[in-house]
């Protein structure tokens, strides 16, 4: 295994930095040939999205493997090596590892978690594959890192708090009514952001549309979109106590909801609870209605703070997430020097074996001909000696794979029984 | 046998009290499943604990102090087990198991001082009347649990800053809904067993009806629980108030549970 990794993101290089690497989708399958003909790659993957490029190569050698894949990047993009320098990372190995894991349970993004990374990789793993420059590492590696990216999303609530205006609305409605299936929604305003609101809510199961607007005909014309109902102007506080969720961005320049009207609706809901967004700016909704038991109002503002509160949770969240990546690491390092080790292994059972059939020939022509129980008992004799001599050395063997430190020991091990590297 | 099974159940349910406290530091869920494990076999331990004891008495075990703890631990259990099966609720495990453990302990630390019941005492009612009302009480506690859970809740989402206890709570429709479920299997056996104590005392007294403190008590509890019931039917009582008005009743419960116990004359015969 020599692994390298040779990249910019988000985090070491500005955007105009970014769009010079970026590798367009039509010219990847072209750049991965020249990659794996021209550069000393026997394996290569392209990643490269809006915020990051990264060149992931299985090299003969790691240090060269890292000048070449870095010659690759600014050949291919006409970038001088100058310019790029203080922009670009690298890794090798283990290195190589925990980063490419990092990246694909999203510990690396901009905004921590987000799930869309995860499927740009896939992306760039099956156009690799398509090119012919995935090999048994990089296969070994990538599927190893879908499964850490799936089991840090399972185990870790990373991903699973909203972080855009729309979600955090979702998300608070759930905390309030937990099911929003057979729930109303009332919007207050016929506006874009509301219905990007509504449409979230609508997509998470709401059942009921509302929409009103100081001008009827856009109110029945945003009905329709939702298939709802639209209220007529004069109608409205005939209607809202049907909403178990209020939107509101009307431009009205006073608050078209206060304390009393909450306090009637709610009497008039007998108590089921209402959430009301307002997002208008100046506010449609006076803030004394979240003083109103079973009313609970959120401004644009307040959704802001939820999104902070859930980007500072997904923080505490990324240390777990680290601690499943380093567990893996690890395993994967375990595991991919137990295959290394594996060579020796079968070439000191083929040695030995070897020995035990030119043995036994020339026992055979010293005893003649033998009876099948004669031929048989020589046979598992042979058998179970070669076996017993090789089992301490072959578990041995497997026991030192499991540490890089312990790479002496084992050319050792083969130089006593004779073996070639 | 029965004071074996006790000692184990005490074991099993350790893990989960292990579990409300790790979760409680870490403010993450820690060691779930395996303290479920724990209570879920401590069930079926502390079950073989008082059908021993059942046998060796030949009638309910519930006659002293170390019984009745150990009846009220196991039905709390029980009510966990059922809300569980129905909401998934992890977060109640944390209420639930410190409580249960601390009965449990209680219940080990006192030794059985139980002796078959006198002749005169026994008829079905004492079989109705003791059993339905510590299920009752177990029901009351999840409904007080799902109302500390719901004002937790609520107050996060009115103060609009989000902190540990938003993320691992669940809604607050499904803590008023647990907490109304548990209320509408809690009352009919508050109700039950109410009723089958003034029949027994009727029966093995001669007098149905005497005033102690701990009549009185749960008298008042069922006062409060059916204002409760009767508004959130008529109404829509539900929500903060519905919440507060769980928790007043559980403790109301506890202290009738604890502090009334033998004070008054009729409830503390059976000790002496």
């Amino acid at each position: 295994m020599n692994l390298v990794l040779v990249g910019l993101s988000h985090k070491t290089a500005p955007v105009n930095i970014r769009e010079k690497l970026h590798f367009p989708e039509p010219q990847l399958p072209e750049a991965l040939e020249l990659l794996r003909t021209r550069y000393d790659a026997q394996e290569g993957m392209i990643l490269s999205t809006c915020n990051r490029v990264e060149v992931l190569a299985q090299t003969s050698d790691s240090p060269e493997g890292v000048r070449q894949v870095t010659d690759f990047i600014c050949n291919f993009h006409k970038v001088p090596y100058d310019t790029l320098q203080q922009f670009l990372y690298d890794f090798t190995q283990i290195d190589v590892v925990r980063h490419v894991f990092r990246v694909a349970a999203s510990l690396d993004s901009m905004v921590l978690g987000e799930p869309q990374i995860l499927g740009q990789v896939k992306t760039a793993f099956t156009t690799a594959q398509n090119a012919g420059t995935i090999g048994a590492t990089l296969n070994q590696l990538m599927n190893r890192a879908f499964f850490v990216a799936k089991r840090v999303r399972s185990e870790t609530t990373i991903a699973s708090s909203a972080v855009s205006i729309s979600y955090a609305a979702v998300e608070l409605a759930k905390k309030i009514f937990n099911d929003l299936k057979g729930k109303t929604v009332l919007i207050l305003g016929a506006g874009k952001m509301s219905e990007l609101a509504a449409k979230h809510l609508a997509g998470a199961g709401v059942s009921k549309v509302l929409v009103w607007n100081r001008t009827y005909p856009r109110a029945i014309e945003l009905a329709e979109v939702f298939k709802g109902e639209a209220i007529q102007t004069e109608d409205l506080f005939r209607h809202i106590e049907r909403a178990d969720i209020i939107i509101s961005s009307t431009g009205s320049p006073t608050f078209i909801l206060n304390r009393a009207d909450g306090e009637r609706m709610i009497h008039l809901r007998k108590n089921r609870p209402v959430f009301i967004i307002d997002i208008a700016v100046p506010r449609d909704v006076d803030p004394e209605i979240n003083k109103v038991s079973n009313i609970f109002l959120y401004d644009i503002d307040d959704l802001r703070n939820v999104i902070d509160a859930n980007l500072r949770q997904r923080q505490r969240e990324a240390q777990s997430a680290e601690e499943i990546v380093q567990q893996e690491v690890d395993l994967f390092l375990e595991h991919s020097r137990a295959r290394d080790a594996t060579p020796a292994i079968v070439t000191l059972r083929e040695h030995w074996e070897a020995i035990r059939q030119d043995e036994l020939a020339r026992s055979r022509k010293r005893l003649g001909p033998l009876t099948t129980e004669q031929e048989e008992a020589l046979e598992n004799m042979t058998q179970s000696l070669v076996n017993k001599m090789l089992h301490h050395p072959i578990s041995e063997l497997k026991r030192l794979s499991r540490h890089s430190s312990n790479q002496d020991d084992i050319t050792t091990i083969k130089r006593i029984f004779g073996l070639k590297e | 046998m029965s004071t074996f099974f006790l000692r184990l159940t005490i074991g099993l349910y350790s893990i989960g009290l292990l579990h409300s406290f790790l979760t409680i530091i870490t403010r993450k869920k820690t060691l779930f499943r395996v303290a479920m494990a724990g209570i879920g076999l401590g069930f079926i331990s502390h079950g073989l604990s008082i059908l021993f004891a059942w046998v060796e008495l030949a009638h309910p075990p519930i006659t002293d102090n170390h019984g009745a703890l150990s009846f009220f631990a196991f039905g709390i259990v029980l009510a966990f087990l059922i809300s569980y099966a129905r909401y998934r609720l992890e977060s109640l495990s944390v209420f639930v198991f410190p409580l249960v453990f601390i009965l449990t302990l209680a219940a080990n630390l006192i030794s059985s001082s139980q002796t078959p019941l006198q002749e005169r005492l026994r008829s079905l009612w004492f079989y109705i009347h003791i059993p339905t009302l510590f299920l009752g009480y177990a029901a009351f506690f999840v409904a007080f649990s799902a109302g500390i859970m719901y004002l937790i809740q609520e107050r996060e989402l009115k103060r609009k800053r989000p902190q540990a206890f938003y993320y691992r709570l669940p809604s607050l429709e499904i803590c008023d809904d647990l907490g109304y479920r548990a209320l509408s299997v809690g009352f009919p056996l508050l109700t039950v067993g109410i009723v089958a104590g003034a029949l027994w005392a009727n029966r093995a007294l001669s007098q149905p009806w005497g005033w102690d403190p701990k009549i009185i008590w749960s008298l008042i509890t069922w006062l409060i629980y059916a204002i409760l019931i009767h508004y959130r039917l008529s109404s829509g009582l539900r929500g903060r108030r519905a919440a507060l008005m769980s928790i007043i009743g559980f403790v109301i419960v506890l202290l009738t549970f604890t502090f009334f116990r033998n004070q008054g004359s009729a409830h503390s015969f059976i000790q002496q």
